[in-house]
This record gives structure tokens, sequence and C-alpha cells, in this order.
């Protein structure tokens, strides 16, 4: 899976670069607009992380460069501006999905892996994870062919691991992703628990590996 | 400060004090003017009499004892006259007196003049006296009238002040409506009337200048705040995502993931009051401009529905009483509006209280248990905490405020029974 980061800020395309580069994928990077222009016009990627603040430009016209040449690569406007003008201007020029800064590392991988599974629709209907197999169209969980009854807090929860394997999540980052806009105005996370302990309860009732973790009390880390 | 005396009322005074003395000293001048005029005018009339009796009945020539009789008769027949014979000349004399008179049944004034006259070699002492209006009558009379005239020009000069003077200072009546209406939040200037008078026109140049300077630093700082906040933004989007990847280290320990877990809630932190500092800022500069009719019951219970994790969590006993209830608005700020205050009712009850959502005749009011009442007067302002407990960014309140003043809504705090209401009359 190739990945485009286009962000202007070195730092934070190098954080970005490096967890996404552990989850195997490819990334290449752009600073700028003009260089942003040019790997767009050349290469197609699975998903294109735009920040729309580029030096040499604005973001949103290689958006639509992108829509208007009819190319099928997912985007995800990741910008400083969190106003809804912004986010409404830029999913209806054809973006699949709004990410204000600043964003956890983990919420920004599980959009990456919603849209590419999205994207790729027809003949990936299906994750498999050990024993786990998850049906994305109609959302029933199967353990060892058993279904899972899961709420829909849980199977949130569970598509957010499997968009993470192998990376430590903080319970700040599931907060966020669990309650949204709500998240960032409590310091308490520990609902989080809750939710977590209910999903590995009914994964492992029904059969399935201990393969969450808790790491400390205070992360999550879903190996698979 | 006393009481305030208006501005008409304080030129009026020193005129009607002027106006009423000058009135008051004219009453004694004119009694004295008239009185001297009165007198002096009989005076040269009783002389006149005397000189024309004396030469008439000198001129008859009549025999002594004729005259004697003639004047018996004048004695006894001609009013205000009197006559006596006399041996010696004495000097004239003119005098007022007050007595009683027999025939007019009153007191009364007279002047008169003694004098004598000869006829045919008789000396005669005659008294000429003759009717005048008493003193006090006198002064009665010019007083009322005085009286009268002062109460004629009152009331000219009180109407005619009001009526003059109103229109005189119409522009500055007119100036102070204009800049009343004045609020920096609509960053305009409100237009004054134009004036062909100087003062006015200073006065409202003066305060146009005014009102473009407050709103020029206004916006300076609205646009610092907005510019600050979005500065701000990058960087902590890179240590959020550092912190990311350091979480994802091999080596870290118990101690240094409760480090991490630390800076990250500062981080949180930080973001929410970055996050609510650009809101206002963004409220302020009257973006969210559209409206939509909002059902507010079904936006209320989808609100609350997101809090249901939290509720759950620190055991809060939540009860909803919704009514239909219909506003027009933005979406995006109703939506912001009910979510601090259902943050705010989270935030603040004590594990296993109670949280209610009362909807219902246009006012909304949520309700949570808590323990003391909160100082109203800082309830609403930024960063300013009004209670101890402390956790939130200081600024939801003061949004909340600031969308309910948009759309004129009343915002309102007390606190009874044991709970805190807040509630917003739509």
């Amino acid at each position: 899976m190739k990945i485009l980061i286009i962000e202007d800020e070195p730092g934070l395309a190098e954080s970005i670069g490096a967890y996404l580069t552990a989850q195997d994928y490819l990334c290449e990077y752009a600073g700028t607009w003009a260089q942003a222009r040019e790997k767009v016009e050349l290469y197609r990627y699975d998903c294109i992380l735009l920040d729309l603040m580029l030096p040499g430009g604005d973001g949103m016209d290689i958006l639509e460069t992108l829509k208007k040449q009819g190319q099928q690569d997912g985007v995800i406007i990741i910008s400083a501006k969190g106003d809804y003008e912004t986010k409404i201007t830029g999913l209806h020029a054809g973006a699949d999905d709004y990410l204000a800064k600043p964003f956890h590392l983990p919420e920004l991988a599980a959009r990456i892996y919603s849209v590419i599974r999205r994207r790729s629709f027809a003949n990936h209907n299906h994750v498999v994870q050990n024993e786990l197999k998850v049906d994305l169209l109609s959302k029933t969980i199967t353990v060892h062919g058993e279904v899972v009854v899961l709420t829909k807090k849980e199977l949130d929860l569970l598509l957010f691991f499997i968009g993470n394997k192998n990376r430590v999540i903080a319970k700040s980052a599931l907060a966020e992703h669990l309650s949204g806009d709500i998240a960032d105005m409590f310091d308490n996370h520990d609902f989080v628990y809750a939710h977590v302990k209910n999903l590995k309860k009914k994964l492992s009732e029904a059969g399935y590996g201990n393969y969450l973790k808790t790491i400390y009390g205070t992360g999550y880390k879903w190996e698979g | 400060m006393g009481r305030m005396k208006k501005l008409l009322d304080q030129s009026l005074r020193p005129l009607v004090i002027y106006a009423f003395t000058v009135l008051l000293i004219s009453i004694p001048v004119y009694f004295l003017i008239i009185d001297l005029i009165w007198e002096n005018e009989l005076d040269k009339h009783h002389y006149a009499i005397r000189e024309k009796l004396e030469k008439r009945l000198t001129r008859l020539s009549l025999p002594d004892t004729a005259v004697d009789n003639m004047i018996a008769v004048l004695d006894k027949v001609q009013p205000g006259f009197s006559f006596n014979e006399t041996a010696t000349p004495r000097p004239d004399s003119l005098y007022t007196i007050i007595r009683f008179d027999s025939f007019m049944n009153d007191r009364e004034q007279f002047r008169c003049l003694t004098t004598d006259i000869r006829v045919n070699h008789k000396l005669y002492r005659m008294l000429i006296e003759t009717n005048m209006e008493e003193v006090d009558e006198t002064i009665l009379a010019i007083g009322g009238v005085t009286v009268f005239f002062i109460m004629l020009l009152l009331a000219g000069f009180i109407y005619l002040n009001r009526k003059t003077a109103l229109r005189i200072w119409q522009p500055f009546y007119d100036t102070l409506a204009g800049v009343r209406t004045f609020r920096l939040e609509t960053g305009r200037a409100v237009p004054l009337p134009v004036s062909d008078v100087t003062e006015f026109a200073d006065l409202n140049a003066s305060l146009d200048t005014l009102m473009q300077g407050s709103l020029a630093s206004y916006r300076q700082q609205k646009e610092f705040t907005e510019n600050a906040s979005h500065e701000l933004q990058t960087p902590l989007a890179i240590v959020k995502s550092r912190l990311d990847m350091l979480l994802q280290s091999q080596s870290l320990d118990a101690g240094q993931m409760r480090i991490v877990e630390q800076v990250y809630q500062a981080i949180n932190r930080v973001s929410r009051i970055n996050k609510n500092l650009l809101l206002l800022a963004r409220i302020e500069h009257a973006q969210f401009e559209e409206k939509e009719p909002i059902a507010l019951g079904e936006t209320l219970a989808g609100v609350a529905e997101q809090f249901a994790d939290r509720f759950e969590n620190n055991a809060l006993h939540y009860t909803e009483n919704i009514e239909p209830f219909a506003i027009e608005a933005n979406p995006v700020l109703t939506e912001i509006l009910l979510t601090n205050l259902l943050v705010n009712a989270v935030r603040y009850t004590p594990e296993g209280g109670q949280v209610q959502v009362h909807l219902g005749g246009g006012v909304l009011t949520i309700a949570n248990t808590g323990t003391g009442a909160l100082q109203a007067k800082n309830l609403f302002r930024r960063f300013a905490q009004a209670s101890d407990a402390h956790a939130g960014s200081g600024l939801g309140l003061a949004i909340t405020r600031e969308i309910c003043d948009r759309y004129g809504w009343q915002i309102g705090y007390d606190f009874g029974q044991g709970m805190h209401r807040f509630s917003v009359r739509f």
C-alpha cells in the first residue's frame, strides 16, 4: 500500500511516516505545493494525506486537480484549519475524510485503513485476523465460524485495533475515537477501559486467543 | 452621585430666578412712582382750585356779608372744602391722611392742601382734600398684576425653553442615542447624525474616531487570538504524534508509560483550550452565519446520547424530559451550546450524582448535583473559574454565553436544593 504524505512540517511528516511504515505502508513525502503537484501527476497512491496550507499554494487545488482527472486515490485532508466550513468544502471537493490537527497517529492509521478498505471494497470485503473474521459488508464478526455479537462501540473499537495492528495505542487516542468531539473535553478516559474489557471478554468467550494486550494499564496493543 | 439634573432645566433655572427677582423689586418701585405722580398731580390740581376760587370770588366784587355767605355755602355744600376765618397768615401745608369717611362709610385716604385765601381783605384758612386710593390697596393691585405677569413670564419661559432648546439640542440627543447602540462585537461604528453646528460636528467626529479606534484594537486583539491559536495547532500536532511514536518504543517501563500518559493529558488540555479559543474567535468573527430550522428536542437527545459512556462511568443518574421545540439557528452552534452545557454538568457532578435535562415551554434547563452555589458573576467569563474544582478549558461557558448572545437567548444560573441549574430561554 502506497501513501503520499503532503505535509510541510518535517517533524509531523516524519512521525506520520514512521508510524505508517511500521504498519507496512510505503510512504512518500511532499513538503511543498510544487512537489505534491508533481507526485500526484506522476504516481498513483492508495491514500494521500493532504495538508491544506502548503508553501507555494493551497492544498485544495491538488485535491481538485485529482478529482478533475478522475483519479481514484483516497484522500484524507489533515489540516490545522479545524473549522466546519473548510471541512465541508474539503469533503464536497471529494476528500474521503477530514482530520483536524492535532490528531493521534492511531486515529490517522484507522482512517487510512478505512479509506483503503472502502476503495477496494469489491474484492476485499472481509478481514481475517488469526481465528477472527470480520465481514465488513454485514458488520458481522465470527470466531472459529461462530458469530460474536458486538455493540456498535465494540465493533468500532475492534476495527480501530485492526487498523493499528501491533501498535501501542494510548487510552486518549481510543477515547477520542470513541466519543469524537466531546472526548477532548474530559481528562478522565476510564470509560474506554469498560469497552475494551467487554470486547476482550466476548472474544475470549468465543475462543479467540489473548491477542489484545494492556500495556501498564495506560495503553493497548492488538497483536496480529 | 445625586439625583441627575437635565441640561435644559439647568439653563432655565437662573433665568427664572432673575426674572422673579426683577419683578419683585419692581413692585415697590411701581408703587413709589405711581404715588409720586398721584400726589404731584393732586397738589397741582389743589393749587389751581385755590387760585381760581380766589380770583373768581375777588372778581365778583361782592359785599363782605355776601362773601361770608357764599363761603359758608361752599364750606357746607362743596365736598372736600372747608373754610375758617383767620387773623394771621400761615404757610401752606401739603399732606396725606387716612381716616374714616362717613359718606363713603369706609377708611379712605386723602391728599390735602391747607392754604390761605384772601377775599375783600379778609383772610380765610381753606382745606381742600381729594380722595385717593389707599396705599395698601395700591400695593395690592400692583402686586397682583406683577404676580400675574410673573406667572405669564414663567409659563412662557418654560414653554419656549422646551420648544427651542429641545430643537437646538436635538442633534446631541441623536448622537447620544446612536452611541448608546454601539457594540464592539458588531464590528461596526454607529453612523452619527450630520450636524451643521460646529460643536456637534466636533463631538460626532471625536466620537467616530473613538469608535473606530476601539474597533481597530478589538479587531487586532481578536486576530491575535485567532492567529496565536492557529500557530499553536501545528506544534501541538507534532508533540502529539511524537508521543504516539514514543509509545511504540519497546523499552518503556511502567513509570515512563505513566509520564507519557500525563503528558498526553496536558497536551489534550492545551488542545482543548486552543480549540475553544479558536471557536470563540470564529463566533465573534460572525462566522456560522447560516441558519436553519432545528428540532431542538431531537438535537438535544442526540447530543445527550454521546454522553452515555460518561454517565455510566461516573455513575451519574441521568434523567431527561424533552418536549419537541423548534428554533431557528446555526446547527453547529446549537450543538456546541448543548454539548458545553452537558460537559459542564458531567464534569462537575460528583460520582453518584444527578444530571437532569428538561426542555419545555421554550426553556432548556440542565441541572446537576452540587455542593454550593457558584459565583454567578464569574461563571460566564473567560478563564474565570467560579469554583475550586477545575479541569475545564475555562472557556466552555463563555462560549455558551457568546452563542446565546448572538441569538438573543437568555442564559441563567441558579442554585437550589443541592442542584446547580443552568437555563436557556429560547
